[in-house]
This record gives structure tokens, sequence and C-alpha cells, in this order.
């Protein structure tokens, strides 16, 4: 195999090669990294919430000046309830219950209460929350309350906060970890309980914690007595039909969460990668070509010799060893390459996105886009290799 | 059979072509022609790189154009050992590497008994130079023991020593001739003059 080799190794251009593998680690890497930041970056972007059911809708009663004026407290009566439930579709009707009681929250490290605010909660059935059973778990005996934020709190804290203060930003997971107590108050009570940041929200503008513990709250700090929910959440079939916007219009109750927003911005996102991935995969095909020109230019060059080793008895398998392998070391390098820089490029990008809670995706996706895009490259050099040896035995 | 280029004439005045010849292994047979007449096309069609004639050829009663890649591939490595006329060898690696290529291939002959026999043909010393510095002669030389470093049932030499003197002609049939005996195998030389010295049991004008 060393004697073929150095018999076929003549021609070949390294100039050729290295603007081949330079083209194919440039496209391959943009592909790759545009595959990566996609799956790291959606979840920002993307409505869906691992706790909550992705078909649900938040709901009001549109409350206008004069309305309130008049008394419409916009709360929802068991009648309007009831027709709601009676649509077909609607799946299940959840209702938010307020606390009866004043809280206040503290956070701060080390016992320190550094911070110090007026606070609420609300609550909404379990069965439309998806967390861990134990992560949700309310116990008065050992009592820590759960609570799940909106992300807009975050951002609050983060963008306005933070920055005009000259204070770090925190990112969701920091945020979990900073020890709550909320100081609940009512009925001539007045009890501080530690709390515990489980989860947090785009789409519900509140803070939700489990409706077992509102009810152990709201009797025993409460004093008003049971309300009638001023918003409700709606399981339902599809968020998009018309149907329920046209009933929603018709009974002036208006959607809560910007999902609108959301999707547009998911949209655009997958829109530019979309974009990035084909300006990648264009440069990967054109240097999938230039490759291609240069191999054959090889093949070309040494037509006698191939033929004459063909003469000799080598099989046309034997004859294209060499370059085939030649084409499969250079594609894997640049396959790793492009996987190093795309994991370098990572580091620093999740560093920026970490301030919005993201851990990122796993990177099997890029990976696996990685591998497929090189193994059709490089399949079609050795078919292309073996085709043209192929001719070359024909007309030795 | 008939090369193509041929095609339409009745009469050639060949015992070749448009007869029904056959090569039998372990006789020695010398194909005589003038230029131009099909000698290195026949040894051509024999050795599978060329299929442009009429009729048909056999191996061993099995029709040439049904072999397939694999198979010609044995053929060269194991049935046919061939010299061609134009040599084919590469100029820019050894005479050395030049016949290691067909021998590691076939695996045939030690390193010594090549030796010895580029001894035999008196060059020795240019084992290890480039084939491309040798004179036309030596590559011919060259040539002919890479042709021997395998199994074969025949030994097909197109104007084996066309660039030879007498001696070397004489130690080049004393080689192929022992190595067809040791084998079995049949000769099959071509000549357009310069006859290559071997006990020859069957002449054919082309």
């Amino acid at each position: 195999m060393k004697l073929i080799w150095k018999l076929l190794r003549k021609h070949i251009s390294a100039s050729q090669l290295i603007g081949f593998s330079i083209a194919n680690l440039v496209g391959l890497t943009i592909v790759i990294l545009a595959v990566q930041f996609y799956g790291d970056v959606a979840p920002v972007f993307n409505d869906e919430e691992s706790f909550l059911s992705k078909d649900y809708l938040v709901i009001t009663r549109n409350v206008t000046g004069t309305g309130a004026l008049l008394g419409n407290t916009g709360e929802f009566d068991e009648q309007a309830i009831a027709h709601i439930e009676a649509q077909p579709w609607c799946r299940k009707v959840g209702r938010f219950t307020g606390s009866d009681f004043s809280v206040y929250a503290s956070m701060g490290l080390a016992g320190d209460r550094a911070m110090r605010t007026q606070f609420f909660f609300e609550s909404i059935p379990s069965d439309f929350i998806d967390v861990n059973d134990a992560q949700w778990e309310w116990d008065a005996s050992r009592p820590e309350i759960p609570v799940i934020i909106s992300r807009d709190y975050v951002a609050l804290y983060n963008f306005g906060f933070a920055s005009s203060q000259g204070l770090p930003k925190i990112s969701e997971s920091q945020m979990s970890k900073i020890p709550l107590a909320f100081t609940l108050t009512g009925n001539g009570l007045s009890e501080m309980l530690p709390g515990r940041i489980v989860g947090f929200s785009n789409r519900l503008n509140t803070v939700i914690v489990p409706e077992e513990f509102m009810q152990w709250a709201n009797a025993r700090y409460g004093t008003h007595g049971a309300k009638q929910p001023q918003r409700l959440i709606l399981e339902v079939n599809s968020p998009g039909d018309v149907k329920i916007e046209e009933y929603m219009k018709e009974k002036r109750y208006d959607v809560a969460g910007d999902k609108m927003s959301s999707s547009k911005a998911n949209y655009f996102l997958v829109l530019i990668i979309g974009i990035v991935i084909t300006v990648g995969i264009i440069i990967s095909l054109l240097s999938f070509f230039v490759l291609m020109l240069s191999i054959y230019l090889l093949l070309q060059k040494n037509t006698r010799k191939l033929q004459d080793l063909l003469l000799l008895g080598y099989s046309p398998a034997e004859v294209s060893k060499p370059y085939i392998g030649m084409v499969v070391a250079i594609n894997g390098i640049v396959l790793v390459l492009a996987i190093v820089l795309m994991l370098v490029a990572r580091c620093y990008y999740m560093d920026m996105l970490s301030v919005f809670g993201t851990v990122g995706s796993g990177i099997g996706m890029s990976l696996l886009a990685g591998a497929v895009i090189m193994s059709l490259i490089t399949a079609g050099n050795v078919i292309a290799i073996k085709r043209k040896i192929a001719s070359l035995w024909r007309n030795s | 059979m008939l090369p193509a280029v041929f095609a339409g004439r009745e009469d050639t005045g060949s015992d070749v072509w448009l007869r029904n010849v056959t090569f039998e292994r372990g006789r020695n047979y010398l194909i005589t022609a003038e230029s131009g007449t099909g000698k290195s096309s026949l040894c051509s069609y024999i050795y599978g790189y060329r299929n442009d004639f009429s009729g048909s050829l056999l191996h061993d009663g099995c029709d040439v154009n049904t072999l397939t890649v694999e198979q010609w591939c044995r053929v060269r490595r194991e049935s046919i050992a061939y010299l061609p006329q134009e040599l084919r060898l590469f100029p820019e690696l050894t005479t050395l590497e030049n016949i290691m290529l067909k021998n590691q291939l076939t695996g045939f002959k030690t390193e010594a008994q090549i030796m010895e026999m580029l001894e035999m043909l008196g060059i020795p010393e240019k084992a290890h130079s480039a084939v491309g510095r040798l004179s036309i002669g030596q590559q011919q030389r060259v040539a002919i023991v890479r042709t021997l470093c395998q199994p074969a049932d025949f030994i097909m030499l197109d104007e084996p020593v066309s660039h030879l003197d007498e001696t070397n002609n004489r130690i080049v049939a004393q080689l192929v001739t022992d190595e067809a005996r040791r084998q079995g195998a049949g000769i099959i030389a071509t000549s357009v003059g310069n006859n290559v010295m071997i006990n020859v049991d069957k002449e054919l004008k082309l």
C-alpha cells in the first residue's frame, strides 16, 4: 500500500485540499453552530413551559373604566364559568384563587434579608401544574412555600433594577437558590415561612403557589371568606381555534399572555436560523464541488498510473483505497475541527444567554447534523472516486 | 475472432484472425507479425483490457466477455503473466519498487530471488535507481523480471527482446523458459523480427 501511495500521491495539490478544507470547515461550522444555537436559544423564545400544559389560555373579564365605577369587579360568576365549561373546545377550567391575607417577601443570603417587599400569591389547581410532585408539595407540618414566579420579574430585576444600581445580573438558576422568606399576616397572626422558587413562567404574570397551601393559608390568615375568581385558566383543544376567539370577543373576555409576540419572535428566530443554515449548506456544497473537482483533476493526471496498476492485477477497489482514505481523513479532521469551533463559540454565547436562565440543550442534535452532512459529502466523494476508477477499468 | 478495425475483411492471410486457434498450457507459441497486423491487440484481448473484436475468445471454455472485474483481476494475478510492449513501468519508482509493486500483490518471489534475476540480466546495481533513468534495454529487463513475479498458466510476452542484444536475449529466453517449466506454463511470445530465443512448439503468422 505504501508503494501505491508513493505512486498516486503525485499531483495531489495541497493548496486545493487546504482550500476545500477551509471552505468546508466554514460551511460545516456555520451549519452545526446554527443548529446548536437554535437548540440553546429556542427555549428562551418558546412559550412552552415545562411545568404547564401547552394548550392553555388565561382569561380575564374586560373591565372598562366606567364598568369599574359601576361596580363591575371583573369576577367570573358560577354561571359564566359553567358556560365556558360547556363549550366544545374547552377541556378544563381552573380558577385563580387570590390570597386573603397580606404577604411580605424577603430575600437575601446568609440570613441577611437584603430585599423586602410587599407581595401577593395566587394559586391554580395542581393538575394545571406539571412539576415534580415532591417539589410542588405543601406540608403544613414542614412549611416551605414553593412558588412559580413570572419570568418578567427576573427580567425586571436584571435589566431594570440591577443594571441601574450597578448590581450583578442573576440567572434563573442562581435566583432559585436564593433563600426566600414570606411573612404572612392576617386574622391576628403574623408568621414567617421559608419559600423556594421552583419555576419561572412566561405567561403566568403572577406568583403561583400550590392550591393546598392557598386553602390552608386562606383558612388560617383570611378574614373575608371565599371570593369569585377574577382570572381563569382554560385548557383547550387548540389555542388558535377561531371559535375561541369569537367566543372571547362576544363575551368580552381578554386572553392574557403575549403569545403572539413570542411566537413572532420564535418565527423570526426559525427564519434567521434557516437562512444561516442554508448559507452554511451552500458553502459546504460548494466546497464539496471544489473537492470533487480537485479529485477529478488528480485522477485525470494520474490516469495512466491508475491504468497501469489495474493492468498489474490491482483491483479498482485497491487502487481507489488511497484516495478514499485521503478523503475520509480530510473530512474527518474537518468534522472534528468544526465541532471544536462550535463548542468554543457556544461557550461564549452561553455566557450571554445565562441571564435568561437557559441552560441550553444537549449537543447531540448539532453533532448529528455535522455527522450527517459530513457522511453525505464523504459518500459523494467516495462514489465519485469509485466511478472514475471504474471508468478507467473499462477504458484501460 | 477479428479486431473491429479489420471488420469486413474476409481473408487476412493470418493463422490467427478468422481462424480457430487454441493455446495450450505447457506449450510455447511464437506469433510473428508485421507491424500493424494486430499483435498487441491480440495480447490486450487475451489480457482483458480491450474487447473491440468480433468472434469469441474463451479462457478455459469461458467467454471472456462474461468475466467480472474480480475474475479479470484474478487472471492477471494468477493465470497470465504479461509483458506489454510498452513495458508500463513507473519511471519515478526504482527498479526494485517497480518489481515489488507486482510481487507484493502475488507474494510469489522473495527479494533474494528477484535480485538473483536482476543479476542474471546484468542490472543488479540498478536495483535502487529510478527506472526513468535506465536505458530502454535495461527497462525491458526490469519489466521481464516483474512479469515473472507471479504464478501463471501462460507467460505472454509482447516483443520481449526488441531492445536487447543477443546475450541478453539468450538470458531472457533461459529465465522465461525455466520459469514456465517450473510452473508447467505455456509461453506466448510475439515478434516483428528480433525473435526471443525460446524453443517454439508452434509458430503462428498474424
